[in-house]
């Protein structure tokens, strides 16, 4: 038994009403299934199918879903053919079985129609995933993407067709609430049972594509069609899936190969922490062999070829949604052949003011009156020299970029052809060049207390001695 | 379906031969292709990346592998599946299709087509848990300290519960070993040796960083270093030195140098190239230092603003029968704080007095805007045993203070 959810026609619609015990039915089986998986929220939209034979009259419909995570309220019922001569009277929920609904059906004539029952699940979740391979001399790579498909609902989808939701939506409630029973609880299945849709997978998947006895062509990984729709993108998978309860399955998104990045070097404290750290950089562009879709939110595996026939395992790293044209950016951490150093060079005060206490009067010192003892410093600037150095031990020149905040009243004074990132942000970049030393220098003047006028920094070319 | 005996960490090929109705009545036929190579990368900082190579036989169409590991801390999410290239003649095109993980299992399950029947060489790589590295090393210094050869080793851990045969080791840098890594088992190997790196022997007295020995009578802790330089012109510098425990040892007599005797044991940091390692030894006994605030005094610039005179004085001994070269540090901030009994929170603003008595001034390669460093070469002690007392002062003028 492969499905939980089960839906019968009540021939003896006098069970419903008198509380009869003895009871006949027959369940019409799934014709079609499809599945809308939003990866921003636990939920999925069911729609199914099924053929029923109608008689004349009132037909009692049972629908029930135990042991799964259908919110109850989401179920709904309508006739995809004979839909001028159907109509639902009314739905029970009924008090004692609470995982089941009754429809009572209107016919106005005997034969079968097609219905579409849709509801809201939770538990079946998708998440994407990529893989980059740099290959040696980091020109380029090859960028795998995955999506994988979760199915913890307690129900076995056959032969489902699977679209997947990229994009936010919202919702006023849980659906794993609204299904009235805890989400991590769903039925654990006995060895022998998971064995068995093990079997019966591998056998699904061989008779798509007559791979039984060698027989057939090579079959191709299954497409995954991408469009966009409203605020959203739909990747819809080639063909139909089965995912077994309690299974996953990871199909690929797409591929490209030689796709172009850079790489570079930053100092982001605000991002990075206090460290320069080698970064990928890329763009989901065209130009790129990239661009088809935006990538929905997922880890990156970043490996390179290490030049001996195998892999450099090089960092783990989750990205957020990036749209068309948007950049990629991984960051590999620390690089041990690079060494970035703040050396402070000198440090001193001047523009000194004092304040004559209990007055309103301000001087400057040296400026040739004589000293009032009842005043106090309100007023000054600071300067500090620093080196910024960086020694490149890599057979590479290398590009640098470096951010620093300033807060308060600064000048940043250097030749470093500086632009600022944001009002108190500096950020200035050096290449240097394989196993050579760079010293940049610069002047960093904080006007404090009174002194202080504003609370930016202000760019300033000067040359800087050390 | 037949049972299979998992291996710890086994690729199996599970190939339907003939299926008749009703669905559950089938003959299974599972091979199971050996590993042809297995490599195990450590230059990740922290991460263990192995590979393995597997020839696997594909029939035409649609193949089902499965690939599980038992006990072991394989993380299902880094495998990475691939096709490196055909066996033989025959060119396979094959494609992953899609991946399959069953619930409760360390297991997962590929849909791999192949245009013909044939064997497909594949890499299956992945990160892998309570595989570690670690380094260290072994320095043996030269009698009169003046080098040391240093040898540098990589410490590999096998927790992972997997045993691997003949396998490449690697980690990012230097030597690429092969050898067999058998379970629990840890493996110690020569990354390179380095000899007779030329060493200074250093004794240090600052009071921030080691502070006193004796602090009724002001004397300073004196440690002693080891220091080397990671560069070129000592035969080293080609890659950073990773940390890792040092253990010092000293030769024996010219008549039996093997005879090595163990000084001691420090932690090794991270040495990138042209830095210097430095490796402590343990306190200078032999050495004292007493430091005393010999002047604290300001002079008033303008209302509430002034300079501070400091002077610093030490009073050295040598005990010992060689002489040797002091370094003395002194943070700038700590000096503030001492003479003016706060901490400003403001740089400190100096100069170097006149009464300073230190010759030659500050070390300027090793002095920075916050801290000085001074040498001052001691003789030994006299033939009568007494040692000679040097005395140096440190005048420093603290300016704009508030």
């Amino acid at each position: 038994m492969k499905t939980k959810l089960s839906f019968c026609l009540a021939l003896v619609l006098s069970t419903l009403v008198s509380g009869r015990n003895v009871d006949l039915s027959t369940v019409p089986k799934r014709n079609t299934v499809q599945l809308t998986i939003y990866n921003s929220e636990d939920l999925t939209l069911v729609r199914e199918t099924r053929a029923v034979t109608f008689k004349k009259g009132i037909n009692p419909l049972q629908f029930s879903w135990a042991n799964t995570l259908i919110d109850p309220s989401s179920v709904e019922l309508r006739f995809l053919t004979s839909s001028d001569k159907l109509e639902v009277l009314d739905t029970t929920f009924p008090h004692d079985k609470p995982q089941m609904l009754y429809w009572n059906v209107q016919s106005e004539t005997d034969g079968e129609a097609t219905i579409q029952i849709t509801y809201f699940t939770s538990g079946i979740t998708w998440k994407a995933d990529y893989i980059v391979i740099a290959d040696k001399d980091e020109q380029a790579m090859k960028v795998d993407s995955f999506v994988r498909v979760f199915n913890n609902s307690g129900e076995e989808y056959e032969d489902a067709q699977v679209r997947l939701v990229v994009g936010t939506i919202n919702l006023v409630e849980k659906i794993a609430q609204l299904a009235r029973i805890p989400m991590p609880e769903v039925e654990t299945l006995a060895t022998a049972r998971r064995n068995e849709l093990k079997n019966a997978a591998a056998m699904d998947a061989m008779d798509r594509t007559g791979g039984r006895g060698g027989v057939g062509l090579a079959a191709a990984p299954k497409k995954i069609i991408k469009e966009g729709l409203s605020e959203y993108f739909i990747y819809t998978i080639e063909g139909a899936e089965t995912i077994p309860n309690q299974w996953s399955k990871r199909l690929r998104s797409f591929d490209a190969a030689a796709v172009p990045f850079k790489v570079q070097y930053r100092y982001r404290p605000q991002e990075y922490g206090e460290q320069l750290v080698r970064m990928y950089i890329l763009t989901n562009d065209k130009e790129s062999k990239l661009g088809t879709t935006p990538l929905p939110d997922g880890m990156v595996r970043v490996f390179r070829d290490n030049g001996r026939d195998g892999l450099s395992f090089l960092a783990a790293q989750t990205v957020k949604y990036i749209p068309i044209g948007g950049k990629i950016e991984l960051n590999l951490g620390v690089d041990p052949n690079v060494i970035f150093e703040l050396i402070k060079l000198r440090s001193y005060r001047d523009n000194l003011w004092l304040r004559l206490n209990n007055a309103e009067v301000f001087r400057q010192v040296g400026g040739g009156v004589e000293i009032e003892v009842n005043s106090t410093v309100v007023g000054w600037s600071d300067h500090e020299v620093y080196t910024q150095r960086i020694r490149n031990y890599r057979a590479k020149a290398i590009d640098v970029e470096v951010r620093r905040s300033f807060p308060g009243h600064v000048v940043f004074r250097s030749m470093l052809n500086p632009t600022l990132f944001d009002y108190q942000t500096v950020q200035f970049n050096a290449t240097v060049e394989p196993a050579a030393k760079v010293d940049r220098l610069f002047e960093v003047l904080r006007h404090q207390g009174r002194n202080a006028k504003q609370n930016n920094v202000t760019l300033e070319k000067a040359e800087i001695n050390p | 379906m037949q049972t299979v005996h998992w291996l710890r960490c086994a690729i199996v090929l599970a190939v339907l031969i003939a299926i008749t109705a009703p669905a559950h009545a089938r003959i299974k036929l599972i091979t199971l292709p050996p590993r042809e190579r297995v490599e195990i990368q450590l230059d990740n900082l922290g991460a263990t990346l192995v590979e393995e190579e597997r020839i696997v036989p594909l029939v035409k169409g649609e193949n089902q592998v499965d690939f599980s590991w038992a006990n072991t801390r394989i993380d299902p999410e880094t495998i990475v599946f691939r096709v490196i290239a055909p066996v033989g003649e025959k060119r396979l095109d094959v494609k992953v299709l899609s991946v399959s993980y069953p619930p409760n299992e360390a297991a997962l399950v590929w849909a791999v087509a192949s245009s013909d029947s044939g064997s497909a060489r594949v890499r299956i790589s992945y990160i892998l848990g309570n595989l570690s590295k670690s380094f260290n090393y072994r320095a043996i210094a030269s009698r009169d300290e003046s080098s040391l050869t240093l040898s540098e080793y990589i410490r590999l851990q096998n927790f992972a519960n997997e045993e691997f045969g003949s396998t490449e080791i690697w980690a990012g840098f230097g030597k690429e070993f092969r050898k067999p890594v058998g379970l629990n088992e840890t493996k110690e190997m020569l990354m390179a040796k380095f000899p007779k790196v030329p060493i200074r022997k250093t004794y240090t007295a600052s009071v921030t960083e080691f502070g006193y020995l004796d602090r009724p009578q002001n004397k300073l802790r004196v440690p002693m270093h080891h220091v080397l330089k990671n560069d070129k012109g000592n035969g080293m510098g080609a890659a950073p030195l990773p940390y890792g425990k040092v253990r010092i040892f000293i030769e024996g007599s010219d008549q039996n140098r093997e005879a090595t005797t163990f000084l001691g044991e420090d932690w090794g940091k991270f040495t990138p190239i042209d830095d210097e390692m430095k490796l402590y030894l343990g306190v200078a006994q032999d050495i004292v230092v007493k430091r005393t605030i010999d002047r604290n005094d300001n002079e008033r610039v303008a209302g509430n603003l002034f300079n501070q005179f400091v002077v610093i004085k030490y009073e050295i001994e040598n005990f010992k029968d060689q002489a040797v070269t002091l370094d003395i540090v002194e943070n700038l901030r700590y000096i503030r704080t001492e003479a003016l009994g706060r901490d400003t929170g403001r740089d400190v603003q100096w100069e170097l007095g006149k009464d300073t008595t230190f010759a030659g001034g500050p070390d300027k390669g090793k002095s920075t805007i916050d801290q000085v460093l001074f040498h001052v070469k001691l003789a030994a002690r006299g033939a009568d045993g007494k040692a000679e007392k040097s005395i140096q002062k440190f005048h420093v003028i603290l300016k704009n203070e508030w």
